[in-house]
């Protein structure tokens, strides 16, 4: 009786499963040759001194960091330079530093357990490089162990899961998503060239916590920087995390930093005609009042990019809030929304007359 | 226990009648990480194999800037790759910036944007490989199957396309393109040249599709179109319903459409075999009627994958000849058992008005270009096929049958 019972919950089981559940069988680890792309180990450029993951700069290694950084899932970084002894950098009003050969820009991301005690136990997942080999820029990657001794070269981009304690002390977690080798492609190709995107002159404008000048300034000091202009004619990019500084100042930094990477004449999204620098002036380009070109479902029904004081009528709004991959902005490098940063566009928009 | 083993027999006997419709289902592996290390280490002149079996990809794959690559797999009915699972990126298969790059001996299926992607590119081919949406025609599919677009020197043979919601074969913006011997079907264009230049297509067969065979020239892109030799294909039955996003220019294709030649030149259709396309056997239209039967659209693309839109200010383009003209269409054999064309699109209800029981086998909208009087455009066929001219731009008040006017000077049909 047992028996028949068995075999008809069998049929019944086989008959209902669903045709399109789909089970994937775990990739085994296969032992790939790397040694072409770059060094194996982050350990091997000896960026660092003492124990690595304390991050301490080694020699020619300086600390930056930039006034309005780009939103990747709330992870936070640390940024190093390294210029390579006697080597100088040479200032561009406008475009990414000139960097001298052998420059090495490095960014470790990683998240703190408690976002409101940020300085206290930390998980670094990835650091990130660009380095300027013979004229030409590419990016690596290097993913942090779990005891946090090392971080491994890591071409093809994994997922990792995280979680933290928010600012707002809700418990968040994310799948963070390392790139690959050509991910990275995504946002830092200019033509058919890899280049940096953060270190403009208004990024840099900045100054280190516990410092007293800009870090232009202490460049120049430091004998890595030449052709420093005075420093009230060297333009400076608004901390969007700052409320005490302009609305809009804010609002154009965090769409500069997020967007204008592909929005820009010269970036793959010049297509679209929306240009998101924020030094591009309040018009049409800008998205106000401007109709889209290909935004296809991206567009919500909305009919113009941006119109004045209807932040819920704009499709730069609808497209920075949504997490659909067909519809999201930007496309790459987050799958969270980054609430407080919509929250300043909506703002803005809100403002515009 | 024989009794145990006669009662699981009986559940295996049944199980087996019971469930028999279902395909029995595939067991999926992964080796996404790996295949994509490999396509990033890759240096000149390596083979990368693709093993047999059904593999499963959660991100797009992507390789750039390689030389003299060959990415093999078993066979197209032995080596999957499917998309299915895919949570980051658009494409299935992404090659951009290739010298040299071979593709073949495997399937790719079911990309939320493109299956297969090859851009800026030189010297591109896809032999054998089968590119599917695995669910057959929806709307929701990606737009096209195989996509090299902004490419030179161009071989696709012996694949096969399906459920593509814009293009199963198709061709963008290239030059120098060889499309021969391959299948599409259950696409809404079967096979497309799109603003490519010296195009030869032929030994294909287009079945089951909305459009059969289209060569486009379309405004606002990169590089226009023109010369294209269309030869030895089997276009028969593309009347299946449009299933193309709306506001694509695919989605102002009536079903029924066996070829189509848009505001192009330099064309020559020969030695094809179009048969039982309910609308039209070979349609050769201006950009003008496009925009006209999209009047009222919104403009608008679909933001996964590149796909062409209606532009409704073609006139802007001051480069672009919105006019087919230089096209020879000879010795087809044309044949249709279908009365009436379809009623899915105003064309077919326009046709049914003005053609009853009788589909045309060639068309020309009759469009005149002002600025160029002479289209010349000619058909050489045998006596008995029907044409039809719209003169679409006086609201068919000159609507004709006769195609005296359109005789080739010189060249004869040769049977």
């Amino acid at each position: 009786m047992r028996v028949r019972l068995m075999a008809i919950v069998m049929l019944s089981a086989a008959c209902t499963q669903k045709p399109d559940a789909i089970v994937v069988a775990e990739e085994e680890s296969v032992q790939q040759d790397l040694s072409g792309v770059g060094k194996l180990l982050l350990s091997d450029y000896g960026f660092f001194k003492g124990p690595l993951s304390r991050l301490e700069p080694a020699e020619h290694v300086f600390a930056y960091t930039l006034n309005s950084p780009l939103f990747s899932d709330y992870a936070f970084k640390k940024r190093f330079i390294y210029i390579p002894e006697g080597a100088h950098a040479s200032y561009h009003a406008s475009e990414v530093l000139d960097f001298p050969e052998g420059t090495v820009l490095i960014k470790n991301f990683y998240y703190p357990a408690d976002f409101n005690k940020p300085e206290h136990d930390h998980r670094l997942l990835e650091t990130r490089l660009l380095l300027v080999q013979k004229g030409e820029w590419k990016a690596l990657t290097y993913v942090w162990n779990d005891t946090q001794t090392q971080a491994h070269l890591e071409v093809a981009g994994r997922t990792m899961p995280v979680q933290w304690r928010h600012s707002d002390g809700t418990l968040r977690k994310v799948n963070y998503s390392v790139p690959s080798i050509n991910q990275c492609k995504g946002c830092h190709l200019k033509g058919n060239k890899v280049m940096p995107i953060g270190p403009t002159a208004r990024q840099l404008n900045a100054k280190l916590p516990g410092a007293d000048v800009s870090q232009l300034v202490q460049w120049q000091h430091d004998g890595i920087l030449k052709n420093l202009p005075e420093l009230r004619l060297v333009p400076r990019l608004a901390v969007y995390e700052d409320s005490t500084e302009p609305l809009a100042a804010r609002a154009r930094a965090w769409l500069e930093v997020n967007c204008a990477h592909c929005h820009r004449p010269d970036g793959p999204a010049k297509t679209s005609g929306l240009h998101l620098l924020a030094d591009v002036a309040e018009g049409n380009v800008l998205g106000i009042g401007k109709a889209p070109v290909a935004a296809g479902k991206g567009s919500g029904g909305r009919l113009y990019g941006i119109v004045p004081g209807k932040p819920d009528q704009s499709i730069l709004q609808y497209r920075i809030e949504s997490t659909h991959p067909g519809i999201m902005m930007p496309e790459l490098g987050r799958t969270l929304v980054h609430e407080e940063g919509v929250a300043l566009v909506r703002e803005w928009i809100k403002s515009m007359k | 226990m024989r009794n145990i083993v006669r009662l699981f027999s009986a559940a295996l006997i049944m199980l087996l009648l019971g469930c028999n419709t279902a395909a029995p289902p595939r067991t999926w592996q992964s080796i996404e990480k790996s295949l994509q290390t490999q396509l990033i280490t890759a240096a000149d002149g390596d083979t990368v194999s693709l093993p047999e079996g059904n593999f499963m990809f959660t991100k797009s794959l992507t390789m750039d800037g390689k030389k003299n690559i060959l990415i093999r797999g078993q066979g197209m009915n032995k080596t999957i790759l499917s998309w299915k699972n895919q949570t980051e990126g658009a494409e299935g298969l992404h090659i951009s910036n290739g010298i040299n790059i071979v593709l073949e001996d495997f399937s790719v299926e079911d990309a939320k944007g493109d299956n297969l992607k090859v851009n800026d590119s030189r010297g591109i081919t896809f032999r054998r490989i089968r590119s599917v949406w695995a669910d057959g025609p929806k709307t929701e599919n990606g737009a096209y199957a195989l996509y090299p677009v902004l490419c030179k020197n161009v071989l696709m043979e012996e694949c096969i396309a399906m459920g593509s919601s814009d293009a199963g074969i198709y061709v963008g913006q290239s030059d120098s393109v060889i499309i021969r011997n391959n299948k599409a079907y259950w696409n809404v264009a079967g096979i497309e040249a799109e603003n490519s230049k010296y195009v030869e297509i032929y030994g294909n067969e287009a079945y089951n599709n909305t459009g059969g065979l289209l060569v486009f020239d379309l405004p606002g892109l990169t590089t226009y179109g023109h010369t294209a030799r269309v030869y030895n294909n089997y276009i028969h039955d593309n009347n299946h319903e449009n299933f193309a996003q709306k506001g694509n220019v695919v989605a102002s294709i009536p079903p029924g459409s066996g070829m189509m030649i848009l505001a192009t030149h330099n064309i020559e259709i020969f030695d094809n075999r179009i048969e039982d396309n309910r609308s039209v056997g070979v349609a050769v239209v201006s950009y003008e009627l496009v925009a006209a039967l999209n009047e009222g659209e919104q403009e608008q693309a679909n933001a996964i994958g590149g796909v062409q839109t209606v532009n409704n200010r073609f006139r802007e383009d001051t480069l672009y000849n919105a006019f087919p003209y230089d096209v020879t269409i000879r010795d087809n054999h044309f044949k249709n058992s279908h009365w009436f064309p379809t009623l899915q699109s105003d064309i077919g209800k326009l046709l049914l008005a003005k053609s009853f029981m009788n589909p045309p086998d060639i068309l020309y909208d009759g469009i005149e270009n002002p600025k160029r009087k002479d289209r010349n455009i000619c058909i050489a066929e045998a006596a008995d096929i029907t044409f039809i001219n719209l003169d679409a731009a006086n609201k068919f008040k000159n609507l004709s049958k006769d195609k005296t006017a359109f005789a080739c000077a010189g060249a004869q049909a040769s049977r």
